[in-house]
């Protein structure tokens, strides 16, 4: 059975290896295939079928298809759809897939493993009559070529003994290419071989599916054009080039406001490079890895202030936008400019799907269009359609295929259509999509290991856990809030000190590592609130009933109990599962309602206000220690019950019952922290906030300078102590705003596994604690439940399993837990804005605003009322002349006209309406109602707001870090 | 890299239960008391025993009076692995295997037999291709069986790792040991099942402990079959060539 | 240098004479179970079972051997098992008080008494303390002995002695080593071969090959050695050529007796003394002389 065949590898890694592996060869690799009588394939496992429908008008006998790589590399949108079945997956496309693009090849193996669409995997490379030698001065892609059609030749002879002579019935294999060599090498062999468009077009459903067709290798219409861009240097070249130092090799950032600027951010520069011009960028995409060349200092320049946007019209393959940058390249001063580059190849593509809607063409029969991303940090890209008249009012997706030189777009292809413009559920879907959060509904699968219904607890359960059903336990969360993952109690003991408990929903329980839900919840990571959605973590089923500690009923719990004193010291800390009855869920209100009625005096109520006693003793001291108050903006919508459309805006109220809550969470969160680490030190789940670069705080240190105020940044209990004293009188928002801008310099803080780091590295800069972690919220994030479960083994009540204490997979696991968390905050703070856009999609409203920032042409000014911050545009937009010319002074950071001065933090009115000229992007636009400024100035509200628009950012993405335990439901 | 296929192959082309080609040959050299030479895949070692002897040097006063001693002496060739390099004799890696693989013959031997006598055990990697330890157990057990060493049964080791987390492979490469995670090895007696050596690269979970155990016994156990197959090749093969040592009357080979 | 040769492992050549044609008696390897039969007894290359002490199972490789209740397995190759009454070749390696130590090819170095040996000037003579002290002039480090097991000690050490004029000191000749299990057990094992030399062939696998002495006195023994004495070239390339044919033979693990030295001797001549040292040709005499012997046994 084993046959063995060595083959010799050549690598490099500074001296050459001769490396030789095994590769043995087998005689029982079965065809998979319904028809075949000469292998001993268990019946069940055979794939393809027997009695196919042949739906190809260009081939009128049944057939399976073997594919090519690129086949599967380039046109893996239009295999996803039905009209491909029984197909042969070779190995060697399989891994040449692999090799080259992890996002195909994992969509490939969804396909694979779907039964309904009958691909069968042949491993032709282990077989004995399929594997091919490589032969002298072959090269590996003419190999792999050959191998393909050895195995489609092998197919074809392998099947013929079993069936029936006949043309009609005989089972023939068509081998899908579209490398013209290759398809006239299968020609010369006597295989049945064409491209895909010819066999995509021979389809039923063809001008569907032609759609989804890259195009990749399609040649544009004009090829002998001139070429718009300059050529890309070859992988070769470019690796001589970096490793000569000749050029540079950086992330490609594109600009949100010009799409003719971008930066590269190279390793080991402590400047963003900027690149300028469509030579300049040479077709890079945001996110991809390029190669960079860096001008003489002569031709730098410096960032143009200008927003600039492409075209409306597609102007057809040229360029001519360049001209408007001159002029303002000419002008910069030779101080400000910065390091240039140009992009001169491509490393790695980062293209991804893009969300965004049709720009149908002016002729009407054309089925070329052009397509505009929802980030506008991409490219425009051209695509084929057939049905832009139905897309045209659509939010859709497509994917870019190429770029080549003689187009002034890159081209791509229609993938999917969301739903119609405008409607809310269609842009929640773009947002969800655009921030990468798995929304989809739990699968059957999934939902098959929940707990069955009516849930008992049983006397097993009981004997296993602490009896606390008689405790006074209360819960204290949001209004509205249906997942409560914490409660609280707190009753004093008679030796005088209190007995604190917090009582966390027990997650653990339900999800057992390792099944589907539990894969489902680490992949999802956390919950994602959005304004007017909740996209769950763990079916509602768990979120809101089984594990949410809801008031009056028994539920299951990981409590922490805490002896403290009168003066908030721990004496003791105890770990149990448990069994509670929380007798009240309170909101922050209600609780704060309770404490201060002083003519209550029950159980809940003196819980309460022994835990609020606590609770100011552990902040002071937590403050004293140099933990950070910071702020961010944060806003409630309060929504219409039937259109939930936002029809009032608030800004969230904190209350000292807010507080409290937060201390004990975390007091809990750093007890389990020790504890875990204590007990795991190699792979326990943390929480860590490394500390800033002092040069992150340059623009605090500088607005707080020109008040007059000195912050200092040297550590974490310095800024909080001269935050603390930066206060004004005359502006009781002022020491807000400046812990807005402080929580604008922080770094974010992310989970880690404790093997992978020095013990010194642990810390928690916002919160001043040595370590930390999140253990109170098992329902809403992933990383309380791997902190659930390393605590449940320290205590003995729950056993380990391998990936828990896999130093490696917990690395991985964190690092997928950190980049949801941030989309999952990006994607809420998307959602706000949205809502902010409903909100004054009808009305136009004068606020109340401060300065933020002071820039060149603009002003950013911030609506504490609305928690949102806006471009105050000074210069007027492109080709209209300014009426009022200010004066920009960078010393002073300020704006100035005649005796009006603009400076930081300096309040003003403004006007807030909404430009809904561009369906694409809604903007939020801002005009200066006060100080008066004649001629700039709208007068204030009135019905005058015919006003010539002026361009307005909506508000940025910027962003600030998490700092301290936010219960942002 | 994943160790195993979706179709259930290995990096090389094996099933998960599956050895790699094991070639063997018995009685390779004409001055030893006994030798072998094994494959295992692209693994090759030579074994060579000398005694029970008369202990001289070092040894002479170490022979215990009531059981012989075993000296093992483990090398690896400077041509052994993709990169040349030179290793003296005894480094620590060498020392420890050495140590290691005395540990696993010595269950084997009955070195009751050979009071204050010396046994020399030299095993030589000549191509390192994982599972060096295994492949050296296996050809001294060879080499011993040669020499006519009484042995109690063969010590035979095999390895074996765990691939995506659940299914244990047997018998692991140089590659799969690379790139794979934590690598078990075990010596035993397979006819009485006992484990005389098993050392862990990596911490198993315990969960997975067992079935990785005993993915390597069964490994054992096959090479047990294989290995024996050879000593009887090899027995017959010489046993019929000296007509079985037999004499008739005459004086003449039966 | 052009005399060098060197081969790849693969071309070697497979000096094995199998021919098939009679069954193999049953072999028994280490560990595999003999008998469970209480009443046998375990003799070499057996063991009883620990766990099961009724099971009888083979420790060593080879074919079983009954005699009455008592079983053995014989291995095919091992260390020279000394039984008395053995002619051995050895090599002195340490002189002690009254006793030599000689390296026999056994488990452990055999023990030669000063008692056990004739000492020159009569065989009664009283060994006084002065002979202690003239050991190492009879006998040094690095000298050849033939001699015969005269008991075994219950370390399993052998006791020699050369009280005949048959054993004692070897001078001139040539030692060939081969397994001690191909030496074939026989009355005598001092022959003057009709090729015109003489050999001694050990049961421990030693063979001593020497020119023939014109005195037909058969007469090695002693503690003479006659270094002086100029052997003539055609007896060193007879003794030469001995030395190869009994490697080859060996080679193909054919018994050693008087006569299938000779038959190899013999089959040889076809070939120079200096191509006898190819395995092909090795292969070719090994052939030759057990066709020799299977012809001479049928008929």
């Amino acid at each position: 059975m084993l046959t063995t065949k060595t083959f010799l590898k050549k690598t490099k890694r500074g001296n050459i290896l001769k490396i030789v592996r095994e590769h043995y060869l087998r005689d029982d690799i079965w065809c998979g295939s319904v028809l075949c009588k000469t292998c001993s394939m268990k019946e069940r496992e055979k794939t393809l079928e027997k009695d196919l429908d042949h739906s190809s008008s260009l081939f009128s006998f049944p057939h399976y298809l073997v594919l090519d790589t690129n086949i599967v590399l380039d046109q893996i949108d239009v295999l996803e759809e039905n009209s491909f079945e029984n197909v042969i997956i070779l190995q060697t496309v399989l891994e040449e897939v692999k090799h080259r693009s992890s996002p195909v090849y994992r969509r490939l193996k969804d396909i694979i493993s779907n039964p309904d669409r009958k691909f069968y995997v042949f491993v032709n490379e282990h077989h004995k009559d399929t594997y091919v030698e490589r032969k002298a001065g072959e090269s590996v892609n003419d190999r792999n070529d050959r191998a393909i059609r050895v195995a489609t030749a092998w197919y074809a002879s392998h099947l013929a003994p079993s069936q029936p002579k006949g043309k009609n019935k005989h089972v023939s294999i068509v081998l899908l290419t579209d490398d013209a060599a290759n398809r006239q090498k299968a020609k010369d062999e006597g295989l049945i071989s064409c491209s895909v468009h010819d066999y995509v077009s021979s389809l039923e459903n063809a001008p569907a599916l032609l759609d989804k067709l890259s195009k990749r290798n399609f040649v544009l219409e004009g090829n002998s054009k001139e070429p718009l861009f300059p050529l890309h240097l070859s992988p070769k070249e470019i690796q001589d080039g970096i490793k000569a130092g000749k050029l540079l090799q950086g992330t490609f950032l594109a600009s949100r406001e010009n799409f003719l600027e971008g930066s590269v951010n190279v390793e080991g520069y402590e400047k963003f490079i900027l690149v300028q011009g469509h030579a300049g960028l040479n077709r890079a995409v945001d996110g991809d890895t390029v190669a960079l060349e860096l001008l003489p200092e002569s031709e730098w320049v410096a960032p143009s202030d200008i927003v600039l946007e492409d075209a409306e019209e597609d102007p057809g393959d040229i360029l001519d936008d360049e001209a408007k940058m001159e002029k303002e390249k000419q002008k910069a001063k030779k101080v400000e400019r910065e390091p240039t580059g140009k992009v001169v190849g491509i490393i790695r593509r980062k293209w991804r799907q893009y969300c965004g809607i049709l720009q149908p063409s002016q002729d009407k029969n054309s089925i070329r269009h052009l397509f505009m991303p929802a980030e506008r940090k991409i490219s425009k890209i051209r695509i084929e359609t057939r049905q832009a008249e139905t897309l045209k009012s659509q939010r859709i997706i497509v994917a870019i295929d190429s770029w080549p030189r003689t187009s002034r777009y890159p081209l791509g292809h229609f993938v999917r259509a969301l739903g119609n413009i405008g409607d809310k559920n269609t842009e929640n879907e773009v947002l969800l999509l655009e921030h990468d959060v798995p929304h989809s509904k739990f699968s059957e699968q999934v939902l098959s290991f929940l707990p069955k219904l009516p849930w008992v607890i049983t006397d097993a359960d009981l004997e296993r856990r602490v009896d606390l059903r008689n405790i006074t336990i209360c819960s204290v969360d949001p209004p509205g809030c249906t997942d409560i993952d914490d409660a609280l109690h707190c009753r004093e003991l008679e030796n005088g000190n209190y007995e604190v408990g917090v009582h966390i929903a027990d997650v653990s329980h339900f999800i057992r590592p390792g099944n589907a839900l539990d894969k489902e919840a680490a992949l999802r990571a956390t919950t994602v609130y959005l304004v007017d959605k909740r996209i769950d973590m763990v079916p509602e089923l768990l979120s809101s009933n089984l594990c949410s500690l809801r008031g009056n009923e028994e539920r299951f719990a990981f409590s922490c109990i805490w002896e403290l004193t009168k003066d908030a010291t721990i004496v003791n800390t105890k770990f149990h599962k448990s069994v509670i009855c929380s007798k009240a869920a309170l909101t922050y209100g209600e609780a704060q309602a309770r404490i201060d009625d002083k003519t209550l005096n029950d159980d809940v109520v003196k819980s309460l206000r022994g835990l609020n006693s606590l609770a100011k003793i552990l902040k002071k001291r937590r403050i004293e220690n140099g933990a950070l108050v910071l702020a961010s903006p944060e806003i409630r919508f309060q929504v219409d019950s039937e259109t939930h459309d936002p029809i009032e805006v608030v800004a969230k109220k904190m209350l000292e019952t807010n507080s409290m809550v937060e201390e004990f969470m975390l007091l809990a969160n750093i007890s389990v922290a020790q504890k875990i680490v204590e007990e795991f030190p190699e792979c326990a789940m943390l929480r860590r906030h490394p500390q800033p670069p002092p040069t992150n705080f340059e623009p605090l240190v500088k607005a707080g300078h020109l008040q007059g105020f000195e912050i200092n940044v040297e550590s974490g209990k310095d800024l909080a102590e001269s935050l603390d004293k930066a206060v004004k009188s005359d502006n009781p928002y002022f020491n807000t705003m400046l812990r807005i801008m402080a929580t604008r310099c922080m770094m974010q803080a992310v989970y880690f596994a404790s093997g992978m780091l020095q013990k010194d590295e642990f810390f928690h800069y916002g919160l001043a604690c040595p370590i930390y972690t999140h253990f109170t919220s098992p329902i809403r994030r992933y990383a309380d439940i791997i902190v659930h479960r390393l605590l449940a083994a320290c205590i003995g009540a729950d056993s380990t399993y391998p990936e828990l204490l896999d130093k490696r997979k917990s690395h991985s696991l964190c690092h997928n837990l950190n980049y949801r968390n941030r989309m999952a905050q990006y994607a809420g703070r998307a959602s706000v804005n949205l809502h902010t856009h409903l909100f004054f999609r009808n009305r136009v409203q004068d606020e109340q605003g401060y300065v933020l920032y002071v820039r060149k042409n603009a002003l950013q000014i911030l609506i504490p009322k609305y928690g949102l911050e806006g471009t105050l545009y000074l210069a007027p937009p492109k080709g209209q002349i300014a009426k009022v010319n200010f004066t920009y002074n960078e010393e002073e950071q300020s704006q100035s006209h005649g005796s009006i001065k603009f400076r930081v933090f300096d309040p003003v009115t403004v006007q807030l309406s909404l430009d809904r000229r561009n369906v694409q992007h809604e903007k939020l636009m801002l005009l200066l109602v006060k100080p008066e400024i004649p001629e700039f100035s709208v007068p204030s509200q009135a019905g005058s707001q015919q006003v010539e628009a002026m361009d307005v950012d909506e508000v940025k993405d910027v962003a600030p870090p998490p700092k301290r335990q936010k219960k942002s439901k | 890299m994943d160790l195993l296929s979706d179709q259930g192959l290995r990096l090389d082309g094996r099933r998960p239960d599956e050895l790699r080609n094991i070639r063997c040959k018995m009685g390779v050299f004409n001055q030893a008391d006994g030798s072998a030479y094994l494959e295992q895949g692209n693994t090759k070692v030579l074994a060579t025993v000398y005694g029970p002897h008369q202990p001289r040097g070092q040894a002479r006063n170490r022979a215990p009076h009531d059981e012989a001693f075993v000296n093992c002496q483990y090398s690896m060739a400077v041509f052994s692995t993709g990169e040349r390099k030179n290793r003296p004799r005894g480094d620590r890696k060498s020392q420890e295997m050495s140590i290691h693989l005395r540990q696993a013959l010595v269950s084997a031997i009955r070195t009751e037999l050979y009071p204050r006598s010396q046994l020399d055990i030299f095993v030589e990697v000549l191509q390192a291709d994982g599972g060096n330890y295994c492949a050296c157990v296996n050809a001294a057990t060879l080499a011993l069986v040669d020499a006519g060493v009484g042995m109690r049964e063969y010590a035979v080791a095999c390895s074996a790792s765990l691939a995506n987390g659940e299914i244990p492979l047997v018998d692991i490469s140089h590659l799969e040991e690379s790139t794979g995670g934590p690598n078990l090895t075990v010596a035993s007696l397979p006819i009485s099942g006992q484990v005389a050596l098993m050392e862990m690269s990596q911490r198993f979970h315990s969960d997975h402990l067992p079935k990785v155990l005993e993915r390597a016994l069964e490994g054992c156990k096959d090479i047990h079959r294989i290995l024996d197959d050879t000593v009887r090749k090899h027995v017959e093969e010489t046993g019929r060539a000296s007509g079985w040592g037999q004499v008739d009357r005459a004086g003449i080979v039966l | 240098m052009q005399n060098i040769k060197i081969r790849l492992a693969s071309e070697r050549v497979n000096t094995s004479l199998t021919f098939g044609e009679e069954g193999a008696p049953h072999l028994y390897t280490p560990g595999e179970t003999i008998t469970d039969n209480q009443r046998v007894m375990s003799g070499h290359g057996t063991y009883m079972d620990e766990e099961n002490k009724e099971v009888l199972k083979a420790s060593v490789a080879g074919t079983v051997e009954r005699v009455n209740q008592l079983i053995c397995v014989r291995p095919i190759k091992c260390r020279y098992m000394g039984e008395i009454g053995d002619v051995v070749v050895g090599r002195i390696t340490e002189v002690q008080q009254k006793r030599w130590k000689v390296e026999t090819n056994a488990r452990l170095d055999s023990v030669l008494l000063i008692s056990s040996v004739n000492l020159p000037g009569g065989e009664l003579r009283r060994r006084s303390a002065e002979d202690e002290q003239m050991m190492r002039k009879y006998l040094q480090e690095g000298d050849l002995v033939s001699a015969e097991v005269q008991s075994v000690f219950s370390d399993g050490s052998l006791s020699l002695h050369t009280r005949s004029l048959k054993y004692g000191k070897l001078s001139q000749g040539v030692l060939v080593k081969v397994p001690p299990s191909l030496i074939l057990r026989r009355k005598n094992h001092f022959h003057n071969l009709l090729c015109g030399a003489s050999v001694i062939l050990g049961n421990n696998g030693l063979i001593w090959i020497y020119p023939t002495s014109p005195e037909d006195d058969s007469g090695v023994g002693g503690f003479t050695q006659n270094l002086e004495q100029v052997i003539d070239k055609e007896d060193r390339e007879r003794i030469a050529r001995l030395r190869n044919c009994i490697l080859s033979i060996s080679a193909s693990k054919l018994m050693l007796f008087d006569s299938s030295i000779q038959y190899a001797f013999e089959e040889s001549l076809n070939y120079s003394i200096k191509e006898l040292l190819t395995p092909e040709v090795m292969l070719d005499v090994a052939f030759r002389t057990r066709h020799r012997l299977q012809a001479y046994k049928d008929s």
